[in-house]
Order: structure tokens, then C-alpha cells, then sequence
């Protein structure tokens, strides 16, 4: 995030864009509800009727995957209507001509005819958003109150897109073209969905930077790892020398491991066979690798396939650190003991490290007393972490960039510019999802999470209460579709896709919209996963499509509803 | 900043504080039972009441904003008095089950009633609420204790946004119901326990801590809640070892609230699936002559069907073996086919240091950069 979760509630108008915020992150929901109770305007961009609509000023359901369409509206509203923060568009940013000449083709009705929002409401949300106006101060007409704080939160519904990185960049226009970005309360600020993906991106678990999203392609970065990991006695004639070549990111590993390129693997917590699109692809290439290592705390969908399981303390029985999605990075403590001869993940990793080092001839150095020392190498070698030390976390955290000891920490970025200078424009164009839907398969299946589970559901279907509340795999389907389908609510129904099917149960209801299909993805014995495609990756980030693949809803014959369940090879 | 005066100290309240913030903020002490620093004031409760240089009756300081030059008098004889006939009223109508009640130690009415010195009421003792729901589970509702503060009234309303519950009927009559008194699965309600945290008795109570140990029996950690990427602060209260309950305790994310999985979700920390010691995949173990039973079909079938049985696919080794296999395997596949044919992937779940040395080990020991999260976003 730009901003900080706190800073949610004075805010004067919230944009929440493709995130079921009140389910995948609802303590920050709590804030938005905070917010609009202080008289905040709270406008959702979601085609679902997705719990905060309660509290929202406006509810726009652009059809599934047109709501790009809907954003340049909103930007051709805010630049022709005059509604636009010049003083910052001038002074802070660049290439604003070239977007306005590419906005004039979106003029609200046309967005409207594109996305299926009527283009009054496109106007509205600009306008609303743009002045960042209060309740009162909506309704109050013409008289102009100075430009109040308005906020964008987004979360999957936006990145897990065949077109992500581009959206991204729209939001970032709005904000720009408004000067809603750089100060309190305001910011486009995405909700990461797992508890530590930031500090795994920042620890540099990513194929193209070092930790601090320090450059592989920069030698003077590589130099400085190798001098740093490197094995003191071990130098002496050998310089280690760290891939200069970029990494594959996860879905070309996967394509790798499926064509026989990867041969082997490591995977660290992480249960891809259900968190990941395709899941027969998963399964493919976890059982084309010659070798898979999991290291786990479950013998998960994920590690039942590997050859080796190494078994992990859970975060209950170790120390640490987690980076949450306003970049604090806060100490988690033990309060268990590991079961059996489970050990934390880096003390295992440092085992192998020891051990692989030797027949590889590469020995680095592996001999740290604790997490917290860990966390002084991390310090020691990225400007931005240079303040962190687990001693200086020991009460609230601290929000990255800290670059010194001193350092408070940094509760809102790009307070006085943006961190390549000057805020560029990006001039984007709607693109088709990778799969659209047809006669054979009418409908668009979205998939995500569920208040009461959490990814491939090892940890929270071993929680009795959360599994009471929600013991079965289901799919959200509107009444028209429900209908043709000749499906009723609460049986058990079929859903497949060129790549799958999965039996579910049928909630039938109008929290989707007519032809959209919504199915949580946390369920083994009916993974959501054999339905989506690993297909049409995002041209900048690399993610899959999670939000949109083409599938088909029947009806189950009597002898085989009842239990939920999935199969590989899709029934003709 | 205005600038008032309480118990006869000069006492500065920045804006928008109640009479109570300040005298809170400068260390002064006032009784309460419905305020909640997070919520609304709601002046229910009448233990808050305060004295005030002229105006003739006693007025709720939580709900009282400071102002210029007031002076305010927090304790007095006439207070105390009062205070107390709240208080004599409230035990009135409430068990006094101390002796065996979840929240000894930690409840707000046995607090007061012990600053006060009431061991019992001194008015007729009759219970208004009986009524005992445990329909779901995560919370318990037992309504004998409730002292209709509204606190997890306004929680539910104002912070969590769901409305799942009001005050239902009037007077003796009145108590915390869901409408039409539905189970709460019925209801908005997101069983967040949030009204479980503000509620100053033993009226509201996880399911799962009930019979665990009171107060004095918990050790208390604070750490992160393991799910999204909101990294709420949590507070897990344990007993040898074993989880009892998780609660808020104001940390910079979250304050003291939680959705349903912090507060509810850790039960799979202690679940005996958990993995105990490394595991080697059956066929591979019988191909090291490591086991002599052939490997089961079920290795072929697929993960996403059945959930296999304990030790059906794989069988435990020790560490050192499971270890060399790894360094082995693993050093094999570079020597033959260079470090690019190795990934790794990190995870979003485990620590920064679990990742950090994650990618040393794939770049630095491996020497590729095939390393990448799980997920993308
Ligand atoms: S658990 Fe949460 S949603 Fe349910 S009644 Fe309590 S505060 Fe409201
Ligand atoms: S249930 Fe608890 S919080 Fe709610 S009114 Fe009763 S005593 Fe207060
Ligand atoms: S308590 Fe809920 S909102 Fe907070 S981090 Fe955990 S899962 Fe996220
Ligand atoms: S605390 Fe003020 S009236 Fe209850």
C-alpha cells in the first residue's frame, strides 16, 4: 500500500475496486465502515454485491472483465469536466498531453456502452472520487468545498487479470490526474492477499531482484551478495559468482517442469496444486519433476506429490518476522512448541545449504544463532530495511522504507515525489480476457476466497469453528442462469470448464450478476483450480487469470448429487 | 487543545475529547462499564457520572465533551454513593458466580464490585435474562450475565458494519437479541467474537475456552495473525502449551479487532496432521531399500480426490537422511543439467527470514535465479 490502514477512516471517499474486502481482508473493512459512518462516501466497482455495498454510496457492476472501460470513462469525466488537480498534474508528473488525447475516445457513454454502467453513474464516481466529496458534501450541489482525501483500495479482482499490470496503471492515472496519491488518506493502495506475499516480494523471493528489490541485472548488486554470503576461507582463488541471467517466474517454472526443462524442485509452504490455475497442469508438472522437495507443516494436496517432505514449525512455534500489506513489518513469537522434530523453515534451509554447498562447491556462510540475526544480514544489505532490527520491532513495528536506526519508518509513500521522480501517464486500452465465453461454455467463472477459509484450506479446515460455518464446497450462481440450468438451490450442482469440472453445491441468490459464476477456491474434494487456465498471463506481473475463465453449469442427475467433488478430464 | 480543570488540576483535552479522555489521558480514574474508548459513548450505564461546576445534577463524563474552563469534580461523597447503588443494582440481577465464571479475573463488574467492597447485593435478587444460547461454534451467549452495557451492540454496528444484534423489548425485559431472535448463522453476523472482546462480563465467550483456565491460569504472547496480508496484532492466551483463546490487544494494524479467522482459526497449530518428522515418498523409499513393502497405487492417484491415509504415501525417515537425500538429489540434477534446471518457491506464508534465506540458498548455494512466490500478488 501507499498509505497506511489506519488512515482509512478519515478518509472523505473510498474507492474499493475488485477487492470482497468485508471477506478476504475485513479488519479493513472495519475501517471503510468506520469511514463512511464519519460521513465518508464509499463507491464498489464490483460486478458481485459483495458485503460492503451495504455501506456504499454507489454499487457499479460493470459486466465481468469490462470494467477497464469504466476507469477511462471516469478519467474522461475528471479531465473534460474540469475536475482534475492541475497544480498536480503539473508540477508532479509527465506525459498527461498523450493521455488526454487517448481519453477522448472514452467519453462516459461510450465507457457505458462498453462496461454496462449507465454513464451517469460513471460521471458520479468521478466526481465524487475526483473532489474526494463527503456524503453531505455530494448532495450539496454546485458550491465547490476544497478538495477532500479520497482513497482507492483494490485487491485480485484487479491483479488476477489477463490485463492486471495495465489496470493497475489506470488506477494509477486516477489517482495522478486528481492528486489523490502523496498525502494522508489518500493513495492507491492494494490489499495483499497472504500474510507475508510483501515481505516474500522484499526478502527477494522474486527472479529478478535481491532482497530490497535490489537489481540481478546490476553486477555491483551481485558483487555485493557473493562478498557477502560468500564463506570467508573458501575465497581464497575462488570468487563466488551469483546467475546473471533473470529467473523463470512461477507459471513458466511450472510450463518448465511440465516439458521436462525444470528436473527439480523446492518448494517452501506453499500448496500450489490448489492455490494455482490449472490444477491438472500442476499436477502434471509436480509428477514430471525427477525430484520435489516440500517443506511443510501439513501433508498438503502439494506435498503428498513430493519425494522428500521436510516437516516445519508453523508460525505459532517460531520466531520471526511477517511484512503486512502497509509494509509494517512486525515480530511474531512462539507461543508453542514444534511438533515432534519439526524445526523452522530457514533453520532447515540452512541444513541443506551446508550440505548442498559442499557437493556443489559453493560453501556459504549459514551459521546464524537466531531469526533476528537473519534479520541483521537483511539490514546490513538493503538500504531499505538498513533500521530494522527485531529489538526496534519489539513494540508496533515499522513501516519500510527505514533506511537508518534512527529512522521512524515511513507511513505513506511518494510524499514529495514519486520514487522514479515525476508520476508518469500511461495511456491503456481495454483488452479481452485470454478465454472468452461461447455457446459451450456461457458462463464466467470467478474465482477467490471466503471469510471463514484460507488458500488450499490446510490451516483453517483443521479450525472447528471456521469448518462448522463453512463445511462445503459451493458456487454463487444467479437465479436466471439457475434456472435455465434447471439447478436449485442447495443441491448439488456441476460446474466445468475446457479443463475440468467440479461438483458443488448451488447457492443460488443475486449476489452475482446474470452470467457469472462465483466459486471459493479452498476446497480439495471440489478445487476451483481444475477449472481456471494458466493461459493469457499478465504481460508485466506474470499472474494468471483467476477471474475469468469460461465454464458451463449443469444440473447433477439424482445418483450423483449429493457429495461435492471434482474430476481431471472434463465429461463431454 | 482546550484547557479544563478536574479534581482541581489544570488538565489540557485536545479536540473532540470527552470529559473522561482527559481525565483519562492526565491519569485520573473514572468507573465505567459501557464506554469503550473505540466506540460511541452511549451513557447507559450511569457509573461514569461526573460533577460539573454549575450544573445541578451529575452528568456521564463519556459522554460529556471538555470544554474551556470547565471544572469538574470526579469524586466525591455523593458519587461514591451513587456509584455504588449502580453497582448494588447491576449485582442485583447478575449470579455472582465468581467462583466458577470464565471471566473471573478478567471482568469489569467484578472489579468495581471489589473497589467498592459488594460481595452481594442489597436489593431482592431476581435474574431478568436466562436465556443460554450456544447454537454456533464460536461464542456463547449467556444472557444472565449481561449487564446491557450495548457495548457488542456498537461494536457489531460500527466497527464491524454487520448490525447482526440490537437491544430487543424495554426495561427488565430487555435483552441483546438478534432480530426475529434468530441463531446468529442466520444473521449478518460474521462471527468475528468482537462483541466476545468488548464485552466487559462473561456474558459473551468463545466456545472453545470454556473449562480452559482462567486468567491467572494464561500465559499471553503477543504475535501476527498467520492469515491475510492485514497483519492484525494478536494476543494468543495459552495453557500448558495448549492454545485456550486469541484476542486483540491494540496493535497499529487492527486495534483490538479480528475477523472470524485470527480470533477462531488457530486450531490447526496443535491438530495432530501436523507433520512430525521428514517423509520420504514410498516408491522412493523402496527403490533405496529403505522400507520393503512396494509402493500402494494410491501414489498415482490424484491429490485433489481422496485424502490419503496416515503413512500411505510416504514414511518417516530421520533428519540426516532426509537431509542427504535432498543435498544429493539436488546436486546431482546441477552437476548433470546446470543450475537452471532447479525453481524454487518461496512462500507467502513463512517469515521474511524463512524467505530471505530461501533465495540465498537458490542463488547463492543452486546459482540461478529461478525463484519466485507462489502467488503474484
Ligand atoms: S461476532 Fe461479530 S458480527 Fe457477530 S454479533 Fe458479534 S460483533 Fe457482530
Ligand atoms: S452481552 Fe456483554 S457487551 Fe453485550 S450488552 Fe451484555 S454485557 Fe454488554
Ligand atoms: S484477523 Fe482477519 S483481517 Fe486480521 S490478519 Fe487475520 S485474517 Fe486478516
Ligand atoms: S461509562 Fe459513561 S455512562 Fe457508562
Amino acid at each position: 500500500m501507499t498509505n497506511s490502514i489506519r488512515e482509512i477512516r478519515d478518509t472523505d471517499c473510498i474507492l474499493v475496486i475488485g477487492s470482497n474486502t468485508g471477506e478476504a481482508h475485513p479488519v479493513i473493512s472495519y475501517e471503510v465502515v468506520r469511514a463512511t459512518r464519519r460521513g465518508a462516501t464509499l463507491i464498489v466497482i464490483d460486478p458481485r454485491k459483495i458485503s460492503l455495498t451495504r455501506h456504499a454510496a454507489l454499487h457499479l457492476r460493470p459486466a465481468p472483465g469490462t470494467d477497464h472501460a469504466l476507469y477511462l470513462g471516469m478519467l474522461n469525466a475528471i479531465v473534460t469536466r474540469g475536475w482534475l488537480d492541475r497544480e498536480f498534474v503539473g508540477g508532479r508528473t509527465e506525459g498527461f498531453e498523450a493521455l488526454a488525447a487517448h481519453l477522448e475516445a472514452w467519453a462516459p457513454e461510450v465507457a457505458a456502452a462498453a462496461c454496462g454502467v449507465p454513464a451517469e453513474q460513471i460521471v458520479e464516481a468521478a466526481r465524487l472520487y475526483a473532489l474526494g466529496l463527503r456524503r453531505t458534501a455530494a448532495e450539496g450541489g454546485e458550491s465547490a468545498p476544497p478538495r477532500g482525501a479520497s482513497t482507492i483500495l483494490y485487491g485480485m479482482g484487479i491483479t488476477e487479470r489477463s490485463n492486471g499490470t495495465e489496470l493497475v496503471k489506470t488506477l494509477a492515472n486516477l489517482a495522478m490526474v486528481t492528486g489523490q496519491i502523496g498525502r494522508p488518506s489518500t493513495g492507491v493502495n492494494p490489499l495483499r492477499g497472504q500474510v507475508n506475499v510483501q515481505g516474500g516480494c522484499d526478502m527477494g523471493c522474486l527472479p529478478n531482484v535481491y532482497p530490497g528489490y535490489q537489481q540481478v541485472a546490476d553486477p555491483a548488486v551481485r558483487a555485493k551478495f557473493a562478498r557477502a554470503w560468500a564463506q570467508r576461507q573458501s575465497q581464497a582463488g575462488r570468487e563466488l559468482t551469483m546467475p546473471e541471467a533473470p529467473g523463470l517466474t512461477f507459471i513458466e517454472m511450472i510450463r518448465a517442469a511440465a516439458d521436462g526443462r525444470i528436473r527439480a524442485m523446492y518448494i517452501m509452504g506453499q500448496n500450489l496444486m490448489m492455490t494455482n490455475p490449472d490444477a491438472t497442469l500442476m499436477e502434471r508438472a509436480m509428477r514430471s519433476l525427477e525430484f520435489l522437495v516440500v517443506q511443510e507443516i501439513f501433508l498438503t494436496e502439494t506435498a503428498q506429490l513430493a519425494h522428500v517432505v521436510l516437516p516445519a514449525a508453523s508460525f505459532a512455534e517460531k520466531s520471526g518476522t511477517f511484512t503486512n500489506t502497509e509494509r509494517r513489518m512486525q515480530l511474531i513469537r512462539p507461543f508453542a512448541r514444534p511438533p515432534g522434530e519439526a524445526r523452522p523453515d530457514w533453520a532447515i534451509l540452512c541444513e541443506v545449504g551446508r550440505r548442498l554447498g559442499r557437493r556443489l562447491r559453493r560453501p556459504l556462510r549459514w551459521a546464524y544463532g537466531s531469526a533476528a540475526e537473519v534479520m541483521r544480514e537483511v539490514a546490513a544489505l538493503c538500504s531499505i530495511f538498513g533500521g530494522i532490527t527485531h529489538e526496534r520491532l519489539e513494540t508496533v513495528g515499522l513501516q519500510w522504507p527505514c533506511p537508518s536506526p534512527e529512522h521512524p519508518g515511513t507511513l505513506f509513500l511518494h510524499a514529495e515525489q514519486f520514487s522514479r521522480g515525476r508520476g508518469r501517464f500511461h495511456a491503456t486500452s481495454p483488452a479481452p480476457p485470454f478465454e472468452p465465453t461461447d455457446d459451450a461454455y456461457p458462463l464466467v467463472l470467478s474465482t477467490g476466497r471466503i471469510l471463514y477459509h484460507y488458500n488450499g484450506g490446510p490451516m483453517t479446515r483443521r479450525a472447528a469453528p471456521l469448518d462448522w460455518r463453512e463445511p462445503r464446497a459451493y458456487a454463487e450462481i444467479h437465479p436466471d442462469d439457475a434456472a435455465r440450468a434447471g439447478v436449485r438451490d442447495g443441491q448439488a450442482c456441476l460446474v466445468s470448464s475446457r479443463r475440468g469440472s467440479i461438483r458443488v453445491q448451488a447457492r443460488v441468490g443475486g449476489v452475482v450478476p446474470p452470467g457469472m459464476i462465483y466459486v471459493p477456491f479452498h476446497f480439495r474434494e471440489a478445487a476451483a483450480n481444475l477449472l481456471t487456465h494458466a493461459d493469457g498471463l499478465d504481460a508485466g506481473a506474470k499472474t494468471p487469470e483467476f477471474k475469468f475463465a469460461a465454464v458451463r453449469l449443469e444440473r447433477l442427475r439424482a445418483e450423483r448429487s449429493g457429495a461435492a467433488g471434482g474430476s481431471h478430464p472434463p465429461p463431454e | 487543545m482546550v484547557a479544563l480543570t478536574i479534581d482541581g488540576r489544570k488538565v489540557e483535552a485536545g479536540a473532540g475529547s470527552t470529559v473522561l479522555d482527559a481525565a483519562l489521558a492526565a491519569g485520573i480514574e473514572i468507573p465505567r462499564l459501557c464506554h469503550h474508548p473505540e466506540l460511541t459513548a452511549w451513557g447507559g450505564c450511569r457509573l461514569c457520572l461526573v460533577e460539573v461546576e454549575g450544573q445541578q445534577a451529575p452528568v456521564p463524563s463519556c459522554g460529556l465533551a471538555a470544554a474551556a474552563g470547565m471544572v469538574v469534580i470526579t469524586h466525591s461523597e455523593q458519587l461514591e454513593a451513587h456509584r455504588r447503588e449502580v453497582l448494588d443494582l447491576l449485582l442485583s440481577d447478575h449470579p455472582l458466580n465468581c467462583v466458577i465464571c470464565e471471566k473471573a479475573g478478567a471482568c469489569d463488574l467484578q472489579r468495581y464490585a471489589y473497589e467498592f467492597g459488594l460481595s452481594e447485593s442489597s436489593h431482592e435478587k431476581e435474574i431478568a435474562r436466562k436465556l443460554y444460547q450456544d447454537e454456533n461454534a464460536f461464542l456463547v451467549r449467556d444472557h444472565q450475565y449481561c449487564i446491557l452495557c450495548t457495548r457488542c451492540v456498537r461494536v457489531c454496528e460500527e466497527i464491524v458494519g454487520a448490525s447482526a444484534i440490537e437491544v430487543a423489548q424495554r426495561g427488565f425485559e430487555a435483552f441483546v437479541a438478534t432480530p426475529f431472535d434468530a441463531p446468529l448463522v442466520e444473521t449478518p453476523c460474521t462471527f468475528c467474537g468482537n462483541c466476545v472482546q468488548v464485552c466487559p462480563t462473561a456474558a459473551l465467550v468463545p466456545v472453545d475456552r470454556i473449562g480452559k483456565g482462567r486468567e491467572w491460569d494464561l500465559t499471553r504472547t503477543r504475535t501476527v495473525c498467520p492469515y491475510c496480508g492485514t497483519g492484525c496484532g494478536i494476543e494468543v492466551a495459552t495453557r500448558g502449551g495448549e492454545i485456550v483463546s486469541v484476542s486483540g490487544y491494540g496493535a497499529p494494524a487492527n486495534g483490538e479487532f479480528l475477523c472470524t479467522k485470527g480470533r477462531f482459526g488457530l486450531g490447526f497449530v496443535g491438530h495432530p496432521d501436523r507433520l512430525r518428522r521428514p517423509l520420504i515418498r514410498r516408491d522412493l523409499a523402496y527403490s533405496l531399500g529403505l522400507i520393503d513393502t512396494p509402493p500402494p497405487a494410491a501414489l498415482g492417484r490424484s491429490p485433489l480426490g481422496r485424502s490419503p491415509a496416515a503413512g500411505e504415501t510416504h514414511v518417516e525417515v530421520d533428519w540426516e537422511i532426509a537431509l542427504d537425500l535432498v543435498a544429493d538429489r539436488l546436486a546431482a540434477v546441477v552437476k548433470e543439467s546446470g543450475p537452471d534446471a532447479f525453481a524454487g518457491i518461496g512462500s507467502a506464508l513463512c517469515t521474511n527470514e524463512d524467505n530471505y534465506i530461501f533465495q540465498k540458498l537458490v542463488r547463492g548455494v543452486i546459482g540461478t535465479n529461478n525463484v519466485d512466490l507462489c502467488a503474484r500478488v
